[in-house]
């Protein structure tokens, strides 16, 4: 099954979900301010899985999606503490670049404005070298 | 910048009684992410939590919270099929499940329970 993936030929495309367009996995890393952060991102259909953190810990959780209403994307805390508004943003972000709709799950105890934005670059970076896994 | 992934994750695709299913497990330190869908979307988010229960008395019970999406009765039930014997095999910890079913049969629900026990990370 696994390895018949990788070789979709194009008349498979009926049996795969969404008619060809596979969930995809990918993980990144940077060094950010003198730290590690790990990345990984999970591709679905019309939609994108984000975790960020230093640590493989997945303690807080958002969605954005674009609305035709407002200019700012819609966004709401599914896990985690509501006052903490960083995936919130992140996930904003990200959906008024991306138009799509996405979970943002951001797991560093640094929450500075200024570390945040080299946090969404480096996401950016990626999403300009592997589009195709965003 | 080469440093390895901290997560493990693992998916799989199966034709499940007729409908194109898709399945991928992921481990952090503190819960387990499984994403089972026939959409290819993330669909409604469950919470999967054992309850706390003193050491080898009892299995516990576990609470279902919908975090995303219908908060309907089978929702708690197919969500509870899918990963309780998940969140016991992987020492009770809690699962974020997300799913998005076009069949909700309970022959659909007892095959789906063994396409995500070949994506173990736990």
């Amino acid at each position: 099954m696994e390895d018949g993936r990788a070789a979709s030929q194009p008349g498979s495309g009926s049996t795969e979900p969404g008619g060809g367009e596979q969930i995809s996995l990918h993980n990144f890393c940077g060094r950010l301010s003198e730290q590690l952060v790990h990345f990984h991102a999970m591709r679905l259909r019309d939609s994108l899985f984000l975790w960020i953190g230093e640590a493989p810990q997945l303690s807080s959780l958002a969605v954005a999606m674009c609305t035709p209403r407002d200019s700012i994307p819609a966004s709401t805390s599914l896990l985690g503490d509501a006052s903490d508004s960083t995936s919130n943003c992140l996930a904003q972000r990200l959906a008024s670049k991306t138009k799509k709709q996405i979970f943002v799950s951001y797991n560093i105890k640094n929450t500075d404005s200024s570390f945040i934005l080299l946090v969404e670059n480096r996401i950016k970076e990626e999403m300009t070298a592997f589009p195709e896994k965003f | 910048m080469a440093a390895k992934p901290v997560l493990a994750s693992k998916q799989t695709e199966e034709v499940v009684q007729g409908v194109p299913t898709e399945v991928v497990c992921t481990a952090f330190a503190n819960t387990l992410l499984v994403v089972v869908t026939q959409y290819g979307k993330m669909g409604t988010l469950v919470s999967v939590e054992p309850d706390v229960v003193a050491d080898g008395i009892s299995k516990p019970l576990f609470t279902t919270k919908v975090l995303l999406g219908k908060d309907e009765p089978l929702v708690h039930i197919c969500a509870k099929h899918l990963v309780t014997s998940v969140s016991q095999e992987a020492g009770n910890k809690p699962v974020l499940l997300s799913m998005a079913l076009k069949d909700r049969s309970i022959e659909g629900i007892q095959t789906l329970r063994e396409v995500i026990q070949r994506c173990r990370v736990w």
